[in-house]
């Protein structure tokens, strides 16, 4: 290898393993092209807003004349703006370093000598491919208007209007819903190409060398045709000949039948692809959610929990591989996917973050076998995750501790222990379940107390709850793990700690709320 | 003391769970299997299998158990089965008490009009549990304490006695959480309707001679409290589970 292809790959080596080269190449792909990318929505919505800047000062100049200062801004700030974001799509389009580290490790591997010039064809190759993309050359286009003294460059500012594509996930959407249509649009374009080509030739043959027609060149021939067979018909061109009449007549049936073929076409990829849409869509709003709940399989009981979480105002969402299930979800109101929780797949396609966004997994399908695969896949994911599982058999109790449960809970061993509470505790019993369910109004609510309470509420005395009509049963002191029930009126409270209270709903929301308000006297 | 009998109707996990959590409260305990006989040579526990039908006299039950002092659990898998058997048992024996199994709200409505003196909806508990769990998990731990485990803290019933000082005093004159270390959580009153203390009706409640509290405390406390104001109940109206 000679010195100068030494040098190369050894400065491509180099580049690849250099942490802050690619974590500056990481981020611009991600602002530019990584749509889970938090922070990419802004950099949309600025060259968004450049485009519609651009496209008004355009609109605006053709009556008036615009201040210096702004036909500057839309000539030269915003193309160069887009030359900046062109130079960054052209660098993060493909790796360079990568392509040269590849050829050298496959020359070497096959005992070959390294060739820079198939390298550098192959990276021009890869980069022409870029260039030559439709998306790149709308970029370039948008950039022209920069040489402003030729008058019609300044008309590529429309070409902006097509960066739009870029930036909207909607029109993402309807071309990748259209083109699945492709065939069926190239018939079209064929069928609609032949009609006007020989209706523009017969009508020219048949009109042009009639002196009272309008029709004297081939191009307005083809003008006719087009405006005729779209079925908009300006009338400002007519044929005025009877064999004239005669292919008017046959190019207006045609034109119904292309724009039936074209409704047709556009309705049905959508008709085909509204699931998709909608569960793209869905994906969308999970992924912009701060935290929620995910139920993996929606039986009955978990109907219940999600019913009940809704109620205590959290996201739900519910992930199950089965359609009827989903359907069952959705109209319970419930956002829901028809993924196979149990696939690791199916968190990445939806992309959500389970370490920040999720705030418990729950396994509710009644199945063990599906609850103790869910977990796995999850804690494959995620070790720290608080997965809370339904076991239908203790006899799988082991197993779904061994997946990774951190809670679990066996209704069969729930009937034992509430029939035992009935029988042994029956007051007891009654109390707490009015409690839980929020009976006349009633309920035991924790409050925790956060470092500005604990500041401005030394003792337990402080905390006036009578005058609230707030029962206080007692401190939870979450470090030792100690519940001091009925503490007397001395006891120190400390940020961190829990008071559990008991009272009429509206009445906790009013004593935590002077709790948050209340200053130190 | 122990209750005389608990009888157990169906054969399966429900039944089995009941069984080894109620043993040291009975002391017998029976199983009824509908299919008795592969039951009984398949049973490796400690209970015992009969057999009965729904079609059943229940001659097997009145011959060798008191049934006023038994209890019924009706666990039954089908729904309908477990309808039908709770009415059969209410028909035959009014002042039995039964506890049903419901594994939905329907079902639940149905087995209380059959006469189960308790339903328990399953469904419900568990996502009750479940939510609570994630959303109050200081509150379930507490609960479970006072509910499952062997804990000091317990809640009571105390009926006032006819002699005690606080007899035509106002509910919020009274300060039993500082003086006996019991709080208050709700009252039942003469005509048996209960009410959360601090709910707006019952503000300016005198206290009468009929009135029960549901206290709070520690089991020495609430002892203390009672040889003050009155004597300790542990029955129950049944009226508000499986709401």
């Amino acid at each position: 290898m000679g010195f100068i292809s030494r040098f190369i790959v050894d400065f491509a080596y180099f580049l690849n393993t250099l942490e802050s080269y690619q974590h500056v190449k990481r981020f611009f792909y991600d602002i530019l092209e990584n749509d889970k990318y938090q922070y990419k929505k802004y950099f949309d919505i600025l060259m968004i807003s450049l485009i519609f800047v651009s496209v008004a000062i355009l609109i605006a100049e053709v009556k008036s004349n615009v201040p210096k200062d702004i036909e500057l801004f839309n000539t030269y700030v915003i193309s160069i703006i887009f030359f900046i974001e062109y130079l960054f799509r052209f660098w993060i389009s493909s790796s360079i370093t990568e392509i040269i580290v590849n050829s050298s490790e496959h020359a070497f591997m096959l005992g070959r000598e390294f060739s820079l010039s198939k390298t550098f064809f192959k990276i021009i190759q890869v980069k022409l491919n870029f260039i030559f993309s439709v998306k790149a050359i709308i970029d370039l286009l948008a950039i022209l208007p920069f040489f402003h003294e030729l008058r019609l460059l300044r008309l590529f500012v429309l070409f902006r209007v097509f960066k739009l594509f870029r930036y909207t996930n909607s029109f993402k959407i309807f071309t990748s819903v259209l083109s699945t249509k492709k065939f069926e649009f190239f018939i079209l374009l064929m069928f609609a190409s032949i009609v006007i080509s020989v209706s523009s030739i017969l009508i020219y043959v048949m009109e042009a060398n009639n002196p009272d027609s309008p029709v004297n060149t081939l191009f307005e021939a083809v003008y006719w045709s087009i405006v005729t067979i779209s079925t908009v018909g300006y009338g400002d061109i007519t044929p005025i000949t009877i064999e004239g009449r005669v292919v008017a007549m046959f190019v207006i049936t045609a034109g119904i039948g292309v724009l039936a073929f074209t409704t047709s076409i556009v309705v049905s990829a959508l008709t085909e692809k509204l699931d998709e849409i909608k569960e793209v869509r869905t994906i969308e709003d999970i992924r912009k959610l701060k935290q929620f709940y995910l139920i993996c399989g929606y039986e009955s009981v978990a109907k219940e929990v999600a019913k009940k979480l809704q109620n205590a105002r959290n996201n739900v969402i519910v992930l199950d591989e089965e359609p009827f299930r989903i359907e069952n979800a959705k109209r319970d109101g419930l956002v829901a996917l028809n993924y196979d929780p149990g696939l690791t797949e199916s968190y990445k396609k939806i992309g959500i973050d389970l370490k920040t966004q999720v705030k418990a997994i729950l396994c509710l399908r009644e199945s063990d076998v599906e609850n103790v695969y869910t977990t796995l896949t999850v804690r494959s994911l995620n070790k720290e995750i608080n997965i809370i599982s339904l076991l239908m058999d203790d006899i799988n109790r082991k197993k779904l501790e061994f997946a990774g449960v951190s809670e679990i809970l066996y209704p069969k061993g729930l009937v034992g222990l509430i029939s035992k509470e009935l029988i042994g505790r029956p007051v007891a019993f009654e109390v707490i379940h009015a409690l839980r369910n929020d009976y006349y109004g009633v309920a035991i609510e924790e409050i925790l107390i956060d470092v500005r309470m604990s500041e401005n509420i030394v003792f337990v005395t402080e905390l006036h709850n009578s005058k609230f009509r707030v029962i206080l049963l007692g401190i939870y002191k979450k470090e030792k793990k100690r519940f001091l029930f009925n503490p007397i009126d001395s006891t120190l409270l400390q940020s961190g700690d829990y008071l559990l209270v008991i009272g009429n709903s509206i009445f906790i929301r009013e004593f935590e709320k002077y709790l948050h308000k209340k200053m130190k006297v | 003391m122990k209750n005389t009998t608990a009888l157990i109707f169906g054969y399966n996990d429900y039944a089995f769970e009941i069984a080894k959590n109620i043993k040291n409260n009975y002391k017998k305990i029976y199983i009824f299997s509908l299919e008795s006989e592969v039951d009984r040579l398949k049973n490796k526990s400690e209970f015992e299998i009969k057999s009965f039908d729904l079609s059943d006299k229940w001659d097997v039950i009145t011959d060798d158990i008191d049934i006023e002092n038994s209890i019924a659990f009706s666990v039954l898998e089908d729904n309908a089965e477990n309808i039908f058997l709770t009415i059969s048992l209410r028909s035959s024996f009014p002042s039995l008490n039964i506890i049903a199994l419901s594994n939905n709200k329907e079902t639940a409505s149905k087995l209380q009009m059959a006469g189960a003196n308790k339903v328990i909806p399953l469904v419900q508990t568990t996502a009750e549990m479940i939510t609570e769990m994630l959303e109050k998990p200081i509150v379930k731990e507490v609960f479970h304490r006072i509910l499952f485990e062997s804990g000091e803290l317990k809640i009571f019933k105390v009926k006032m006695n006819n002699s005690n000082y606080y007899l035509g005093k106002s509910l919020s004159d009274i300060d039993w959480d500082k003086k006996y270390g019991v709080i208050v959580l709700a009252i039942v009153e003469e005509d048996m309707n209960s009410e959360f203390i601090y709910s707006s009706k019952i503000k300016h409640h005198i206290i009468s001679e009929a009135d029960m509290f549901i206290i709070v405390g520690y089991e020495s406390d609430i002892e203390e409290f009672e040889k003050v104001v009155g004597e300790k109940h542990n029955v129950v109206s049944w009226s508000h589970w499986s709401r």
